[in-house]
This record gives C-alpha cells, structure tokens and sequence, in this order.
C-alpha cells in the first residue's frame, strides 16, 4: 500500500508522538482500513455552539417520526428519524476549572486544562480522526469559526480555550479560519509550487539544527513547528496525486459556487451561511472528510439585529428569555441547513447526511455555566453505523462521560481506543 | 563557555536547596539583598529573616510546620482536601513533612489565597479561631516568603517565542520600510502567561498556519525591488508602480533645490516656434527670488561676517553652496561685463527689489539658451540635449522697419524712426559701424535709398522737404573721414540717427538696412544695433536680447531645419578679441543663472513617438547645488530608475515599434527611418550591456540577502546559515527558476526560518542559569519596548558586546569578581542608555497598544463590532477615535516617563473633534489630536473616564455594572474572585419598566449564592453609572452613591478613584507591575519574582511612580537578563 509507514502516517499521529519526532518509519495507526468498494466515505463535523441553551425549551422525547422536540431544536424536526437525543453527558475535567473558557477547552478531549497562564488540553476527538482519514483528502480536517478569537486570561484560564475546542495536540489548538475566501482557497486552490519545497526543505534543515541548544519544554514547541513545516512540504509533494477511494468517486471534483468575497461578512447569518456551505461543499467533494464549525466562542459577544434583538450573545445567555430561544433556534437552524443539503446528496443508496455524522454540542447546558451535563445531539446515519429517531438519557446512569460517546463516535470510524480522555467505557446504545 | 562567577553561585544555591530537601539543612549562608529583605518585611509581614542563614530560616519554619501547622491542617483542612478527596484538586495530605512542603509552593499559594480570602475554611465547617488563624496564615506567609528570596531572580520558564501577529508585522515593517499587514487576515492571536499574547505558550503552530506564513513571506518577498547595488522593499509589486516610485524619488530630490515649472508649448515662452504642439516639460527653475531675497535681508550680516552662508541658507532654507556662489559673485568686485550692471543694481537694491533682480537675469536667461525637444535625441540631425547655450552675438545683422499702417480715415502725417547704435557697455573705442544702404522697399517697386530721399523730395513742392530724410552729406564717409560705400552711413557707437519721412513714402514701405562694424576701424568694436519708432535719446551699456529658434518643418524638430533669430544681437567681428571678451562675459552669466538646473519632467513629453523613455539633464544642479554625497545618491536613484524600470530593454522595443510605423516608401517614411537609424547601434549596445548588467549584480543580490537576514534573524549569521542561504538560490536556480523569482524564494524562505520566526535563545548546559548573549538581551530589549527587532544602535551596542551581564570576552571574567562587577555597572549603564532612548521614541507606542491595551481589554478597540447599530448609530464612527484616545494616553506616559498614577487620576485626556464632542468638551475642532488640561473637572482623566474602557465593558445596548465593577477588581485591582455557583440564576425574564441597569442587578445579586461575590464587584461599576452604554455622560443623574464590600462608602467616578488610590494604591501598583513584569517576560509571574515586584514598587514610590523607573527595574534584572539551565529542574 502506498502509504503504509509514510511521514505521512508518522504526521497524523502527532498528538501522540509529538515527543519522537523524526521517526519516520514509526507506524502510529497501522494499516489503512481498506473501504468496500464503491462506497462514500464516512464523515464527520462537530458542530458547537458557545454558552449553552435555553434553560426550558433543550429536550426531546419520544421515538422515530413521533420524537417531540423542545423549542430549541425545532428547526431539526425534519430530521428526528436521523436524530440522537443524549442527555446527561458531562466531562469531569471542565467542573474542575472556573466558567467559560475553562469548561470548553477540553470538550472534545476530556483532557485536563492547564490553569494560570499555561496552554494544555489534549488531542481531540474530531482531530484523531482527522489524523487517521485525513491522508485521503486534500486537507485533513477543516477547522472553522465564525466569531474572532479573543485573546485574553479569564478567571485564571486563557480564553484560547474558549474559542478552540479542536486540538491536533495537548499544546497545539487548531487555528480557526474565520475567513470564508480563505477556507475555501485551502479546499480549492492550488499547493505552492515546487520553489516553495525547497524553500521549506532549507527552513527544515536549518530548524532541526536548533533543537541542541533549547530546552525540552522549548525542543517540543520548536518541533510543533518542524512538524507543520514538513506537513505542508509534504501537501505539495502529494499534490495533484490525491489517492481516491476505489470505485467511488465524489459527486462534485470542484466547487459549484463562486469562491466567497475576501474579508468577514458583516452579517452573521451570511457569515455562518457560508461556512455552512463551506463544509458541506469539503463533504461533497471529498476534499475533507473532518470538520469541526463554532458558530462562536464561549463567552460570545456575536450580536443578532437580523433577528431584531439588540443584545449580545453572552447577556442574553444570562438572561434566557425569547429572544434567547431565537439566537438557539437560529444556531440550530444552521445544523438543520446543513443536514438538508447532505441529505440532497445522493452517493448511491445513501445520501451523504446517512454517510455524516454531525455532532450538535455546547460545553453548558444553559447560560448559568451549568456543565454538570451538556446538551449533545448526533445528526445523520454515520456510514449506517449510527441509529436515529432515539432519545438517550444517561443522567442517572453511572456512566454518563462524554468521553464515552466520543469513544463510541471513533469506533464507528474504526479508531478502537482502550480509552480517551477521562473514561474507558463506551455508551454501548449509540 | 559561560565561567560566570555569579552564575556558578546560583547554580550552587539551587543546587543546596535540592540537596535541603533531600539531606536536611544546608548550611551555607543565603544571599539575598539586604533591601529585599526588608522589603519583604515591610509588605509580606511574614516572620522575621533577617540576612542571616537561609538554612536557620527554613529550619524554623521546618520545626514550626510540624509543632503547629500540621496540627491544624489535620484538624481544619484534611477533611476535604486528603489525599483521597482531594477536593478544589487541592491534596494538603500529601505534606508529611517539610521538605515536601518545599517541592509544591504552588499549592500553599493556594491556600494563602483561600485564607486570606476567607473563602476557606468553608461556611458550614468548623471555623479557625482569630489566633489560629493568625498562626497559619502567619506561617504560609513567612513560608512563601523564605520561598520567593530563596529562588529570587529565577529567570522562570519562558517558553520559545514565535513572533504573534504584531510583532510580526512590526518587525516586517522595521525590517522593510513598507508599511504591509502580512497577518491581517491571520487567526488572532490568544494569550497566556499574564494573559499576553507575546507568551510562548499560546503562540501555537499548525500546517495551516505555517501555509500563512509561507503565503505572508511570499507576498513580501514580491515587494523586493532588486537594484543594482542590492534590493529594498516598496509597497508596490508591479514594475511600472516601482518605477513610478522612484521617478518620484527622482522628482522630490530635485525639488529639493530647485521649483518645478511647466514650460508649457515651445512657442508659449518664445523659445521654439514653428512647433506650436512643442511641449518642452516641465523644469526645475533655480528659485532666484529666494536667493536675491536672502543675500538682500542678510547683506550687513554677512558683509560684516556675523552671519556665515550656512548660517543664513539655513534661516531661509536656501542651499549653502548655491547662495556662496550668487553672494561671492555679487559681493565681489571683479568685472564683469553682463554681470556689473546686475551687481551696482544689487549694490544699491533693497529687499523688495529681489523680485526685479531676479527679472532681469531671466531677461538675460531668454537671449543666452534655448531649449529642443528631449524625445528625439540620438537622432539624425537633433539637438544634443533639453537645455543649450547659445550667444547672442553676430557680425552683421539685417534690420527692417515696416511702417504702421494708416488707419481708416486717418490723416496722412510723418514718420519718424531711429537707427540706434549702442555700445555694448564695454566703452566706445572701436566702436565703428556701418548702416548699409538703408533704403525703403516695397514689392514691385524700385527701392528708394535713404540718402536720396532729400533730393527727390526736394523737388515736390512741400515745405517739409527739407526736413525728410538725412542730409546727403552724412553718407558715403567714416566719421574719420576715409570714404565708405557712397550710399551707406558710418557712425561711432553711441549714434542715434533720427529720421523723418514722409507719409506717402513709408506708407506699405519697409526701412531695410544692414548693420556691420566697419572693417577697419570697428574689428576690435561691439555694438547693439536697433532700428526704433521715434527719436530715443542716446544711451551707453549692454542690452539683454532674446532668441528665438525656429524650424521649418511641423512634423519633426531637427536642428538642421532650424534658424535662430535675436533680437537686438551684440555685433562683434569674427575672432575679435571683443567677441571672446564677451562670449566669455555671457559664460560667466550661464554659469551662475542656468535658464533651468534640470529637466524635471524626465519623462519626455514633447513628441509621440519616443525611443528615450526616461531622459535626465541635471548636471546645472548638480554643479551648483550638490555636494558629493547627494551627487552620488542621485546617480544611484538614476541607476536605479534605469535598472528597476529595465528602460535599456523598453528602448529596444520601443525601437522597434517605431521603425515598423516607419517602414514604407513614401519619402517622408524614408526621411524619417533615415533619422531614426542611427538610434539602433546605441540602443541595441546599451539593451546588451545592460543584460550583462543584470547577470552581473546578481551575486550582489544574493549577497544583500544574507546581509539583509543578519537583521532578520536578529544576530549575525553564521557561516553555515550564510552558506545554506545561498545553497538554496542555486539550488531554485537549478531547478530553472529565473533569477528574480529565485532571489523572492530565498527571501521568502527567511521569513518562515526558524530564527526569523522564533526568538530563539540558546540555553546553557546544566541546571543554572545563564546570562543571555548581547544579541538574545538585544531582541528582548527590544520586543519588550517596541514589539519589534532592535534598531541600529541597539545592534551596534549588541556588536560591541556592551549589553549583557558577563562581558563574553574572556579576560574580565578571569579577572576575577571585582573586574566582573565593574563589567556590570558598565554594562548597566549602557542597558539604561538604551532602555531610555527606546522609551522617548515613537516606536512606544507599540508598547501601549500591546501591553497596556491587552491588560486593560481594549486591543483592537477600532474594530469592536459588540455595540447594537440601533442604540448606537454614532459608535462605528468613534470606536476608532476611542482606541486612539486610549493609545495615546499611554504612549504619552511612557514616552515622557510620567506617573503610572496618570492611570486613574490623570488631569489631562488627548481628544479631537469627534471625541471632545462625545465628551461634551468644547473648543476642540479638526481631527487632529490635543492634549486637553482639567479632565478631572471634565469627567474624565485615567482609565476610569475613557470611553474605550466604559463601552468595552458594557453590553450591546446598555451599561453592565457587572462587567465594570468585575474588570476593576480582576484587572486593575489583581483580585481572584471564587467560582461562580455551578448554576447561576437567570435573570429575569422581562425587566420590570423603569428599572435601570442598577436595580437589575441589585435583584439578580440579592440571590444570596450570588451576593457573596457580587458585592465585591458590583459597587464599583455602580459607581461608574453616570456613563452610558458608549462612556457618554448621561444627561440625569444616576445613583452613583455606593458602599464597597469592605464598608467604605464612595460615590462616583472621584470617589472611586479616590478610593483606589488612597486604600488601594499598593494593589493597584502591585497589579501595574505585576502585569509590565508578565509582559516584559513572556510568562506568568511565579513566586520567586516577588522580591523583584517588591523592588519596583519600592523604586516606584520614590521616584514618584515614574513608569521609566518601572522599567529599567524590570531590564536590569536577573529574570530578564538570564535564562534557566537546560537541564532545570525546579
């Protein structure tokens, strides 16, 4: 197989090999799980939204087509029969810190966040998966937001944690591209040419050179770096000889809009239209097969004058009134947009939301910093893997962590794990 | 090698204390400053540990841990925080003994904080008495302190620095000149540490993020412009906008000396005619009136030598070599025969005669040059250059006088005209001419010759007969009486001969005469002849004449199709010494009055078809005006001009388009090509060697690079960077890269190199720290202050070596401590020398904008979209306004080293219109900036009144008390407040009208879960209610009366300030330095920094809070100046 014990292999598994760097012959993953042929392949997006929800209007219940959903969620009733309802999920690490930042940094790796002026999480989920699959693609995993970081120390945590809940290491979040032009030229345009190999060929050289006179600590920052620039030097050496899946082609081989306009739209709802069809376009193309999209930050200042309200994301959180029901259902509105134009892809017998997962997830439950349990629903089939039309309702179950789920989640993408995170177990109903 | 006294003692100290832990108590002496320790004293109140032995210390505290302390964990802690428990993840269990204690400080920083905050032990559990608490309170506190003096100074862990995206873009702008936004559209960048983004933790890297990087050094290498001797940057990319560029570079140059002015059309300004579509560009005019001027209003001054030329140049912003010239010629006393008459005028003129003087060297300036057109030069038959000299001088001139017309119906009357003959000023001696049979003509009729008028007259009957004419007698003789040509006049200058006619006889009649200096007796003379309307009285001197050229044809402009006329030539002989004597007069005046010092225009404008895209004549300013430095910088922008616009290839094209126009067989074609030939050797040579050229100054290109990366990279680079950097050009143009492309990858490549990118800093071997090198100390110098690579001086000290603690030469270290010491102090010396003068530059501003914006949660104000459009419709146009206003205060501060007490109670704002009027401040218009005095009767002053502040911490569309009184205590007071309860209360659906922001919070903070913390925060912002959701103020007064949690009462912004500063000064100062500490280093502080914090403060307080003190406190420090051991293990 051609990749088998590639660099490439080798720069997947960097969260966890970040110490060893330049083993290249080292095989993290083991072999490439061969997919059948002629079939799409799975998908993922984790969709988050920053503050939590309505304090009454987040439930469902009921099954299939009869499910009932709270006010929240209304906009994806149309999909309740593709639709998993979990409740009473939470991750011990984010009740350990302060609010905000400090319960969000962690949410996709349960892994503890270093306090007072320090970055430290661990590798997340929708990244692990990106390292295994993302070799196939053009670009491993598309990380996208549509609210400016801010930088800043909040309550002790850094509000990096705020704003990056996907982590390619514990010390490395994956930067946000909040620009619609720009996440759509790193889907569409072309790799460097081959002057810019060499150039980074030269910057590599060099780099490994100042790794004897550094400290350890300064030797894993520098190689954070070393790693990204063989990453890319690598993107360009595999571009245009991308490896599809055998008999299976994508719908689309180039994108059917016009590229977006440079800079950050002024309204938000195009802002997050966009970027909506960003991923789904990545999905439709196969030009990524991992996308991870906060709508905002947690402790969010986004405002909403298309929905004729006047208060900032974060004050209405506290407030959790109607207007606050209209920003979640607008968020929710985003999720449902995305599942409908997956579902209109048709691969097959499958569409691409049966081939999709989409995880719909905040770090609280409401705007009270309320993390003992967190509002998490799955939208689409996972490659058939995965059961819709349930409510799941862990709440007073013992094993409610949500590293569970997502230990689950990477199983339905052949990632087996013994554990992730705080937790060994599996949630054995998803 | 880094021997190092000092570095070995701490090595040692760090080593003992290891060795403590493990073996019981050293007993070596610890060293601490006497002044720390009775600072420490003083501020901590810990237990006594007076200079003395660290070990006897720790032993007391050893012994006092296990005889009290313990006793009372176990019975008020343990319960919770056991090693089973370990509740708030806080295990107190764990500490069996003392020498555990000592590995973990963190975690009694912990419950210092908890105590002292009395959030522990909790509510519900048993409750410390006031003596126990005392006692362990006591005891964490002297603990920590022995602590802190004991690894004092710990450079601390700084994690490896990438550049965030300002320093990026700060130092690519200081490292190119241009002002480029590479990271504009990069993620932003997060913070650690003290929550700055310069710490090393948050400055991540991913391949996408690299990709930028690589895209952002792509992009400015394309700003490169290569040139001859090198390359610089521009703000453009594409080659016209570069050469564009630098013929403005050209242009401002010029105009530097000179005043440009749009000669217009040839014919407009008599200089061409025939050519009325001739248009001769634009010239750089000497501003002689300014001159004139100056030598006028400075004559006594200088003539009694109080003033020198510089002097005086300088007072009028004249050029010193040009006025010496004009002044020694004007002063001086030999003569000069066009410039004597300039000379008694000047002589006698007063300060608004300037402008006459300077008229009458143009007057002169008209009939010694000319100007041809630039665009046809090299062709066959065209003039040589723009400007040229040309003599007025002649040895015959022709004269016609045609009568005026009678008027309709107007009666027939006489005519009187003059032959005039004027010596030429040079005195009469030779002066013989003759008027050559001066006649009247007219077509087809015979000419009448003037010597008969007379007779034929004569014979009519008028009575005026008499009077016409000239007396036949005159003619035919020289006034020496030796006969001449019968019908001719001879006269010795001065002459006027005045003759009446009648009208019948001038009527469509022309006076047609020659003029000629007699050949004997006029060889040596010089004259200006003129035939003149009326009878002027004889005059002496030389009279300034006028040329004009003009050409035969309209389509071309050859000077072989050319003829020159002068009005009112000087009429020397051929090779007569008069002749030279003049021409070398007129010389004199066209060296010194150049009709124009160069062709500003450059750009030929005066024909369509062009071969010389760029034309240069300066070399009359360069003469007069430019010393050797100026002269050789304007050849570079020339070279440059020439290399950047590739005009030796534009001419072989434009070459070529122009001989395909020509082609053909028609014989004005044929005339034409035959013009142009001549052009293609010398175009086609030049394009050559300008190829070789260009192969040529690549090695040079190539060489600048590595030039240019020893600034990049902040050091000089070593032999093997320099080698690698040029191995990667060949290897570019190995892979057949042109040159150009090659040279932007190589550029490229260094913007993404690690020692670009990255503030490396080399760690010792071993488990001490180390000083950093000049170089290391340098960037952190300068990083710190200016957010950018250090500047010239800052290299050439980092150069020298005068930077660091430990000179790296070998000898004064082996001299022995003494010798290193004075290293020291000398050292310090030259830090401070360049802390200072960093801090009064303008480059501070960064320092404002980054660290004082970060702390205080205003970065990036300008672009704050957080406000509702509908409430505040004015707030897109201010929040630019607000952040400056906010930048400016500090820039201020530190560049004028004020008092970081200007931080609450400052009594002056800087505001412009836009800004005064959102603060209701009068009599401030335009949009330039002031500084306004009296803010504090205004409303303002410090941070507590800024707009940027107050509308940052509001909501969309109104004031939150919550988020002003939470930012006083968090940010500028250093307060942690606990943990919000896990579910906090909504607040209340719908606001109950008439309830302000206030009374909101009031009922949300009743919630007693709530109250606890609320009531530390909340009064602050109450006290700030008088400014709206924007930092207006508002029109009705609020309620601004309110009591802090600690019972003081205050009322609104003065009492807050008041407060603030007065019962909580040593917080507020605490939190400043603590916060300037944290930035400057790139890390959280950490406990060892204490002792250094208690040093600033205490430098702080006597120097009367002068920020300046702050921070050379902080730049002659261990932490700042060293860094750890590689193999550091706390």
């Amino acid at each position: 197989m051609r990749y088998r014990n590639s660099r490439r292999t080798f720069l997947r598994g960097l969260g966890v090999t970040m110490a060893l760097p330049w083993m290249e012959s080292l095989s993290v993953w083991g072999d490439q799980i061969a997919q059948p042929a002629g079939q799409a392949p799975r998908r993922l997006a984790v969709l988050f939204a920053g503050n939590g929800f309505h304090p009454t209007e987040w439930w469902a219940k009921g099954e299939g087509n009869g499910m009932e959903l709270g006010r929240v969620l209304a906009p994806l009733t149309d999909f309740r029969e593709k639709m998993l309802f979990i409740r009473g999920l939470y991750n011990a690490e984010a009740l350990k810190g302060n609010i905000h930042s400090s319960q969000t940094g962690n949410l996709l790796s349960g892994a503890p966040l270093a306090a007072g002026g320090q970055i430290r999480s661990g590798t997340s989920f929708d990244q692990l998966v990106a390292q295994r699959y993302g070799r196939s693609t053009k670009v491993p995993s598309l990380v996208l937001g549509c609210d400016k970081s801010i930088p800043g120390i909040h309550k002790n945590y850094s509000l990096l944690y705020s704003s990056h809940i996907s982590w390619s290491s514990p010390n490395c979040p994956t930067p946000l591209e909040l620009y619609p032009a720009l996440a759509f030229d790193r889907l569409f345009k072309d790799e460097p040419g081959r002057g810019h190999k060499s150039v980074l060929d030269a910057v590599l050289t060099a780099g490994k050179r100042f790794r004897q006179n550094i400290s350890s600590t300064d030797q894993r920052k520098l190689d954070e770096y070393l790693n990204s620039v063989r990453e890319v030097e690598q993107r360009i050496e595999d571009a245009g000889q991308q490896g599809e899946l055998q008999g299976w082609r994508p719908t689309l081989d180039k994108p059917n809009v016009p590229r977006p306009a440079d800079g950050i739209p002024q309204d938000i709802a195009e802002h997050m239209r966009l970027m909506c069809d960003i991923l789904v376009l990545a999905f439709q193309t196969d030009t990524s097969r991992v996308c991870t999209l906060k709508f905002n930050n947690d402790i969010s200042y986004l405002r909403f004058p298309h929905l004729d309200i006047d208060i900032g994301h974060h004050d209405l959180s506290h407030r959790g009134d109607d207007d606050w029901l209209k920003v979640n259902q607008f968020f929710a509105e985003q999720v449902s947009y995305i599942a409908r134009k997956l579902e209109a892809i048709q691969e097959g017998e499958q569409t691409a939301l049966d081939n999709s997962t989409l995880l719909f997830c905040s770090s609280m439950l409401t705007g009270g910093h309320d993390a003992t349990q967190l509002p998490v629903v799955l939208v689409g089939g996972g490659g058939g893997r995965l059961q819709g039309g349930r409510v799941l309702d862990y709440l007073d179950k013992p094993n409610r962590k949500m590293c569970s789920l997502f230990l689950s989640l990477l199983d339905k993408y052949d990632i087996h794990l013994k554990e992730f995170g705080d937790s060994t177990e599996r949630l054995s109903e998803v | 090698m880094k021997p190092h006294v000092y570095n070995k003692k701490r090595e040692d100290r760090h080593q003992r204390c290891r060795e403590s832990i493990q073996n019981g108590p050293p007993l070596v002496m610890l060293r601490l400053a006497a002044t720390l320790v009775y600072l420490a004293l003083a501020v901590l109140g810990g237990p006594a540990l007076l200079v003395g032995e660290e070990s006897a210390a720790f032993d007391a505290l050893g012994a006092e841990y296990e005889r009290d302390v313990r006793p009372l964990l176990k019975r008020f802690c343990l319960e919770c925080h056991s090693t089973e428990h370990k509740e708030g993840e806080l295990d107190l269990e764990q500490f069996a003994s003392f020498p555990i204690v000592r590995l973990n400080p963190q975690a009694w920083q912990l419950v210092d904080q908890m105590l002292g905050s009395g959030e522990m032990p909790p509510e519900d559990g048993e409750q410390l008495s006031t003596e126990h608490r005392k006692q362990l309170l006591g005891w964490v506190r002297g603990y920590l302190n022995a602590e802190a003096h004991a690894h004092a100074g710990d450079p601390g862990l700084v994690v490896l620095r990438r550049l965030n995206n300002a320093e990026y873009t700060y130092t690519i702008r200081d490292l190119t000149g241009v002002a480029l936004d590479p990271t504009r559209e990069f993620p932003a960048d997060s913070s650690a540490g003290e929550g700055f983004t310069n710490t090393g933790d948050a400055l991540v890297m991913s391949p996408g993020l690299l990709k930028k990087y690589l895209d952002a050094g792509t992009q400015i290498a394309r700003h490169a412009v290569l040139v001859p001797g090198g390359f610089r940057f521009s703000p453009h990319v594409q080659r016209r906008a570069r050469t564009d560029e630098i013929l403005a570079e050209i242009r401002e140059f010029y105009h530097r000396f000179v005043e440009s002015e749009d000669l217009g059309l040839g014919a407009s300004v008599g200089y061409i005619t025939g050519h009325t579509d001739t248009r001769l560009g634009n010239a750089g005019l000497l501003p002689l009136q300014k001159y004139f001027a100056a030598t006028l209003a400075r004559r006594d001054a200088l003539t009694a030598g109080d003033k020198t030329i510089e002097e005086v140049a300088g007072e009028y912003g004249l050029n010193s070599k040009y006025l010496g010239t004009l002044w020694s010629t004007l002063s001086g006393s030999e003569a000069s025969l066009l410039l004597d008459g300039l000379r008694a005028r000047w002589r006698s003129a007063t300060l608004q005669d300037a402008a006459a003087l300077a008229a009458d060297v143009a007057t002169w300036q008209r009939g010694l040059w000319t100007f041809s057109p630039v665009g046809l030069i090299g062709r066959r038959g065209s003039s040589s250059g723009w400007l040229e000299p040309i003599d007025p001088l002649a040895t015959h001139q022709e004269l016609r006088f045609k009568f005026p017309a009678l008027e309709q119906g107007e009666e027939e009357k006489d005519v009187v005209v003059s032959l005039v003959v004027t010596d030429a000023g040079d005195g009469n001696e030779h002066d013989y001419v003759v008027w050559q049979q001066p006649r009247l003509v007219r077509d087809g009729q015979a000419d009448i010759l003037l010597r008969d008028v007379r007779n034929v007259e004569s014979e009519s009957e008028s009575t005026a007969a008499a009077e016409w004419g000239l007396d036949p007698a005159m003619f035919g003789k020289h006034p020496g009486g030796k006969p001449i040509d019968a019908a001719s006049l001879c006269v010795r200058a001065p002459s006027v001969i005045t003759i009446r006619l009648p009208a019948h006889l001038a009527t469509d009649r022309e006076l047609l005469t020659t003029a000629v200096l007699e050949q004997e007796t006029g060889r040596e003379g010089s004259v200006q002849v003129d035939v003149v309307a009326g009878a002027p009285a004889s005059e002496s001197g030389l009279f300034s004449s006028e040329v004009t050229v003009t050409y035969s044809t309209v389509t071309q402009v050859f000077s072989e199709d050319r003829s020159v006329s002068i009005a009112r030539p000087i009429l020397v002989g051929e090779n007569s010494a008069a002749r030279a004597a003049l021409q070398s007069a007129m010389d004199e005046h066209r060296s010194l009055f150049p009709a124009a010092a160069c062709y500003t225009q450059i750009v030929p404008v005066d024909v369509l078809h062009t071969t010389t895209p760029f034309y240069r004549e300066d070399h009359h300013l360069t003469r007069l005006m430019l010393d050797d430095a100026q002269k050789s910088q304007l050849d570079r922008l020339w070279k440059e001009l020439h290399y950047v616009s590739h005009s030796a290839l534009m001419r072989v094209v434009m070459l070529e388009d122009l001989l395909r126009t020509m082609s053909g067989d028609n014989p004005e074609k044929v005339s034409h090509y035959k013009a142009i030939e001549p052009l293609q050797a010398p175009i086609g040579q030049q394009a050559a060697a300008f190829r070789k050229l260009l192969v040529d100054t690549h090695p040079r290109h190539v060489d600048a690079l590595v030039e240019f990366s020893n600034r990049a990279y902040r050091r000089p680079l070593t032999e093997l960077e320099a080698s690698e950097l040029r191995e990667l050009y060949r290897q570019l143009r190995e892979q057949e890269l042109p040159h150009d492309e090659a040279f932007r990858l190589t550029l490229a490549q260094i913007f993404v190199a690690t020692p670009f990118l990255f503030r490396l800093e080399n760690a010792p071997e071993g488990t001490g720290p180390a000083a950093v090198s000049d170089w290391e100390l340098a960037s952190r110098l300068s990083y710190f202050l200016w957010s950018s690579l250090p500047g010239e001086e800052l290299r050439a000290a980092a150069d020298r070596g005068r930077l660091n603690r430990v000179r790296s030469q070998g000898s004064t270290a082996v001299n022995g401590e003494e010798s290193v010491a004075s290293g020291h102090r000398f050292n310090e010396a030259e830090l401070l020398r360049h802390t200072r003068r960093m801090l009064a530059d303008s480059r501070v501003r960064r320092l404002a904008t980054e660290f004082t914006c970060q702390w205080l949660d205003i970065h990036a104000f300008d672009q704050n979209d957080e406000k509702s459009e509908t409430r505040y419709p004015e707030f897109s146009q201010l929040r630019g306004e607000m952040y400056e206003e906010s930048i400016r205060f500090f820039e201020d501060m530190f560049r004028n080293d004020g008092s970081i007490l200007d931080l609450l109670d400052a009594d002056h704002l800087f505001v412009n219109e836009l800004l005064a009027r959102h603060y209701g401040i009068d009599g401030v218009s335009g949009p330039q900036w002031q500084r306004v005095a009296g803010a504090g009767q205004l409303g303002r002053g410090g941070v507590l009144g800024m707009a940027a502040i107050l509308a940052k911490l509001s909501g969309a569309s109104r004031t939150s008390p919550i988020l002003r009184g939470n930012w006083v205590s968090e940010t500028l007071l250093g307060e942690r407040l606990p943990k919000p309860p896990a579910n906090v209360p909504q607040l209340p659906e719908s606001v109950p009208a008439g309830l302000t922001a206030r009374q909101l919070i009031e009922q949300h903070s009743s919630v007693p879960e709530c109250a606890k913390c609320h009531a530390r925060i909340d009064p602050y912002g109450f006290a700030l209610e008088q400014y709206d959701g924007i930092g207006r103020l508002r029109e009705t007064k609020s309620d601004t009366r309110t009591t802090l949690v600690d019972g003081k009462a205050i009322e609104g912004i003065e009492g807050l300030r008041r407060y603030l500063l007065s019962d909580r000064r040593h917080d507020i100062v605490r939190q400043f330095c603590r916060k300037l500490l944290g930035y400057s280093l790139g890390r959280a502080v950490q406990l060892s920094d204490e002792p250094l914090l208690m040093e600033i403060e205490q430098r702080l307080a006597e120097s009367g809070y002068r920020f300046g003190v702050a921070v050379e406190t902080i730049v002659l420090s261990e932490q700042f100046q060293m860094i750890r051991g590689k193999s550091f293990h706390p």
